[in-house]
């Protein structure tokens, strides 16, 4: 188990600047998941850690030790990839095996860490098996066993799930989940996934654009986030964002529509309100909005409307019978006080 | 109790069959139209396939069909022999000593395979892999590809003169396999790339060196590429004949190909018995074409499937 911490790192690929000046610290033991979309840096950065990839400024340590200069054999930190990288040519028995045959370990050594990794990922019947010979979920238990047997300083996990079917996905993020609280093992997490990041992670790092936006519990991020960024990213289905002018408290729309915003702002802003805080019914307290219906979508379990205010597309999730069809004015309703206010800079103002 | 069952258009105990005209239109008509354009397609296949098969075996069949002829008929072109000489065969194998030149060239072209494949493996990985010599190396690489071999001659049997292995099937063993490293780099080349590169990372975390990653995780998944490169380079270095004529002045060194050239006399050319020792030179390569086509098929076109 190690804390980790990344101190101003930068990676340039050529002229191309992958990762601008980040900042991150992980706690012994927690579950810390990078997200962002893709080509953001997030693997970069994660690549950076298991030390596969060399970084042109700043620190990586772990423990308070640099580890800028160890090669990844060195880290003892294990990784699960996204296509697993199982060792083809070697039985699961062999794979688990292979880096504690490396580091010499005594045969009784082996066979009883595998024996374990084995009966906790339910892969005793298939250890003297190949890897094509498993489906996608039990090669993804393979490649986590490998890890798991080492026992290293840190798990760095590479977008394991998502080469498994939506069903798996959900089943394997629990396991890998309870799986880290059960060894207490560092980890760090990349996805593009925003539900995967608020289910598994302890904590979210939401990476954009090389830089990381905020850190903070998914609770944190959903309900406080500080750039439209993180307000959009984090969150299903995301925010949506309204154009308007401010002065003082009132905010007027494009339209002439007059809306009361929780905060005091002065001239272009964008107000933020999340599809399940918009209501079709009026409640105490709720300021209301004109608009028009573009299409909905009867999902069962609920409903999926677009509404159009001034060419914006405002999305709502609602619940019980369809309320209104295509093209009717139609007037939707919310709690001012979760509405979130985001100056000209995408700043969130407060 | 006993039950046959009776074909309904069988002829009966005692009935004797009638041809039937009507039949056989049904027959012709009933047959979909597709089917038989598929059937005129396979023939028109078979024809195209049995010209081209003719086309590339009839130097074959004419240097077999030479061995059997006597000079006479040699001159005079004839496909077949007027008189089978089957003389030649023997003679071919007294006048020279084809066994060790046969058995030179087989030592030569196996051992030089070991070198090839121990240079080209490594530097292949090393290369694209590692990435040393970034894009210059395989560059090179392809450049001393492309380059009549002719130019490497002289400089090639300086070096074996100096290391005194001229005239010998060390020396001979050396060149083919150096000579075809380019050859395999390219053949290999693929396969290696085909390895994902998350293998090689997920070994080097598992805390081994580049070199058990080479040997325990690479190496075990190009055995297919390797046999094919292989069988290339070895037939390759079994039929080739400017070195090993140049480099080689006896019995105990020379290969297969400069036996065959030593029919050629300075006043006259012995034909039958040349084309005897040829005959009998490509059955090497031919059984290795015939029992290895899996893995030389596989070597080939590589390249194309990916």
């Amino acid at each position: 188990m190690a804390k980790i911490d990344i101190i101003n790192v930068q990676k340039y690929y050529g002229s191309y600047h992958a990762l601008r000046e980040v900042s991150l610290s992980i706690k012994e033991g927690e579950f810390m998941v990078l997200v962002g979309p893709s080509g953001c840096g997030k693997s970069t950065l994660l690549r950076s850690i298991a030390g596969l990839e060399d970084i042109s400024g700043g620190v990586i340590a772990a423990n308070d030790q640099p580890v800028n200069d160890l090669s990844p054999q060195e880290r003892n930190i294990a990784m699960v990839f996204q296509n697993y990288a199982l060792y083809p040519h070697l039985t699961v028995r062999e794979n688990l095996a292979f880096s504690l045959k490396i580091h010499k370990f005594e045969k009784s050594e082996i066979d009883r860490r595998i024996k374990l990794a084995a009966d906790m990922l339910g892969l005793t019947d298939y250890l003297s098996r190949r890897p094509k010979a498993l489906s996608g979920g039990q090669r993804q238990r393979v490649a986590m066993g490998r890890a798991m047997v080492r026992e290293p300083t840190a798990f760095l996990f590479d977008e394991p799930l998502s080469n498994l079917d939506a069903r798996l996905r959900v089943e394997m993020r629990t396991e890998i989940r309870n799986l880290q609280r059960k060894l207490r093992t560092t980890a760090v997490y990349v996805t593009h996934d925003q539900v995967e990041a608020m289910t598994m992670g302890d904590r979210i790092a939401v990476v954009n654009k090389g830089g990381i936006e905020q850190v903070g519990t998914p609770l944190e991020l959903y309900r406080d986030p500080n750039n439209m960024f993180v307000a959009g990213f984090i969150g299903s289905p995301p925010m949506n964002f309204i154009s308007a002018r401010a002065d003082g408290h009132q905010a007027v729309l494009e339209d002439g529509q007059v809306v009361t915003i929780p905060v005091k702002a002065h001239g272009d802003i964008s107000i933020g309100l999340r599809p399940e805080h918009i209501f079709l019914d009026k409640l105490e307290h709720h300021h209301t909005l004109k608009c028009k219906e573009s299409r909905h979508f009867d999902l069962g379990s609920s409903l999926q409307y677009f509404f159009d205010l001034n060419g914006t597309e405002i999305e709502v999730s609602a619940s019980g019978d369809v309320r209104s069809h295509s093209g009717v004015e139609i007037q939707i309703h919310f709690d001012p006080n979760d509405l979130l206010v985001f100056g000209a800079d995408t700043k969130r103002i407060r | 109790m006993r039950t046959t069952i009776q074909q309904p258009n069988s002829p009966q105990n005692g009935e004797t069959f009638q041809f039937k005209p009507e039949l056989l239109t049904l027959s012709r008509t009933w047959k979909p139209k597709a089917e038989e354009g598929r059937l005129r397609k396979m023939i028109f296949v078979w024809i195209a396939l049995a010209v081209i098969v003719i086309f590339f075996m009839l130097p074959i069949a004419y240097l077999f069909s030479t061995s059997f002829k006597s000079p006479v008929d040699v001159v005079d072109g004839s496909f077949f022999p007027n008189a089978v000489e089957a003389e030649n065969w023997p003679r071919a194998f007294a006048q020279v000593p084809l066994w060790s030149f046969m058995r030179n060239s087989i030592l030569a072209a196996a051992f030089s395979v070991f070198v090839t494949l121990g240079v080209a493996v490594m530097a292949t990985y090393a290369m694209l892999k590692l990435e040393v010599g970034k894009s210059f190396l395989p560059d090179m690489i392809l450049a001393s590809y492309v380059a009549p071999p002719i130019i490497a001659l002289i400089p090639m049997f300086v070096l074996m003169q100096k290391l005194g292995l001229l005239n010998s099937i060390a020396g001979m063993v050396l060149i083919y396999g150096l000579m075809n490293v380019p050859v395999a780099f390219w053949l290999m080349r693929s396969f290696v790339l085909q390895v994902p590169k998350a293998l090689d990372e997920a070994a080097w975390l598992d805390g081994a060196s580049y070199f058990k990653t080479f040997f325990r995780v690479t190496l075990p998944l190009l055995y297919p590429a390797m046999i094919a490169t292989g069988l290339i380079c070895f037939i390759l270095s079994f039929n080739e004949l400017l070195f090993a004529q140049a480099m080689t002045f006896d019995s105990d060194s020379r290969t297969l190909p400069v036996g065959i050239s030593l029919f050629q006399g300075e006043r006259r050319v012995n034909f039958g018995q040349m084309a005897a020792a040829s005959s009998a030179g490509i059955i090497p390569v031919y059984f290795i074409a015939l029992f290895c086509q899996k893995w030389l098929i596989g070597g080939l076109t590589q390249g194309g499937v990916k």
